[in-house]
């Protein structure tokens, strides 16, 4: 199998895009998809600052090397949740990323933050992990944003991702979230920009880039995940991609270009939390501050 | 096709690796052939040998060892 572009053996087949790519054109093109994305959403230019959210899994750091590599100015954060056997493992592939290359990496602890890890976290507040995990990462993720001055913060969502959102989004018809979901949401009143550079780059796309270009990775996923409805609705999106290729990029493309129809959701009423003083649509304090009051009164066994 | 948990090759036969799973397949069909034999979507995984991307098209040879590389993750 050659690659489409040059008279090399190809390594992947891309069926939705109707290419056969070597290593190089491989790397090449997941850059410039990404590339493609940065300038059509407008998400941010060269001469601004990028945090890029980093879990140690293939897509953050994918992205990282992306955004380093076409020169954009790129810093790591990494949010340590406390997750038994998981968390430590993560860091330590980001670490690894970014001292090889002389990138910054800020680490933010949930035991720091909360006094205790996110395992201890949902055994006191009751539910799921990864519905306290979500309300704390955009928190802290957001609160680092603002506080280092970045222009944006970049998470590593890529084309599976935003499907399987979207699906989900659809089956239940949630105008609000189908309004919301777009890759770039833009800042706001102590909120910064967030935005996704990989919509336009498949999970196997990023996989294959990363083994490509040397990025150690972790491969075992957060135990949390064990059951996840977005991974049972990539797995619906797999199914279909591979009896019609281009579900998946056709699904979210057309969705992107029809996103105005969908209501903007209202203005919420934002206030400052009295505690921490970053913008909460609750009355009183946010969530973030609600859980670290509440962990004050647990006593680790 | 076997699933095999212990670490030998039978001979005429390619050894893929998913995570802790070990499958070994009769040589004489390439690696897509062999994924959809054994349930797996081709899209779902990147067959690796010796840290190198391998083409879904190859035919394995007696022998041969291949890493099958997960592509889906979150939660």
């Amino acid at each position: 199998m050659r690659c489409t572009f040059c008279e090399k053996e190809a390594v992947l087949r891309l069926r939705h895009a109707n290419l056969r790519l070597c290593p190089e054109h491989l790397v090449a093109r997941v850059e410039k998809e990404a590339e493609k994305a940065i300038r059509e959403f407008r998400m941010f230019t060269p001469e601004e600052k990028i945090l890029v959210a980093v879990s140690g899994g293939k897509d953050s750091l994918g992205l990282w090397q992306i955004l380093t590599k076409l020169g954009y100015q790129a810093d790591g954060l990494y949010i340590h949740l406390g997750i038994e056997g998981y968390s430590q493992r993560s860091l330590e592939f980001c670490q690894e990323f970014a001292r090889e290359r002389g990138l910054r990496l800020e680490v933010v602890r949930l035991v720091d933050e909360l006094g205790a890890g996110l395992d201890e976290i949902a055994k006191v507040l009751r539910g799921e992990p990864c519905a306290h995990c979500g309300a704390i990462k955009r928190y802290l993720m957001n609160r680092s944003a603002l506080e280092g001055g970045y222009a944006a913060l970049a998470t590593g969502h890529n084309l599976d991702d935003e499907a399987a959102t979207l699906l989900g989004n659809v089956l239940q018809w949630n105008l609000e979230y189908l309004a919301r979901q777009y890759p770039v949401l833009p800042e706001g009143r102590k909120l910064a920009r967030k935005v996704k550079p990989l919509i336009y780059v498949s999970e196997r796309e990023m996989v294959a880039y990363c083994l490509i270009s040397g990025i150690r990775y972790i491969y075992e996923e957060c135990p949390h995940s064990v059951g996840a409805r977005s991974l049972f609705l990539k797995g619906i999106l797999n199914e279909l991609e591979d009896r019609a290729p281009s579900t998946k990029i056709t699904f979210l493309r057309a969705f992107l270009r029809s996103h105005h129809i969908f209501p903007r959701p209202k203005e919420e009423e934002v206030h400052d939390c009295p505690l921490c003083g970053m913008p909460t649509s609750a009355q009183g304090p946010c969530r973030f501050c609600r859980i670290r009051e509440r962990m004050k009164h647990y006593a680790p066994a | 096709m076997v699933e095999m948990d212990g670490g030998y090759t039978l001979p005429g036969m390619v050894t893929l690796r998913r995570r802790e799973k070990i499958f070994s397949v009769p040589e004489g069909k390439n690696l897509e052939r062999i994924l959809r034999d054994l349930g797996i979507l081709p899209e779902t995984v990147i067959v690796v040998q010796n840290g190198k991307i391998v083409p879904l098209d190859y035919r394995p040879k007696d022998g041969e060892e291949f890493e099958l590389i997960d592509v889906i993750s979150g939660g």
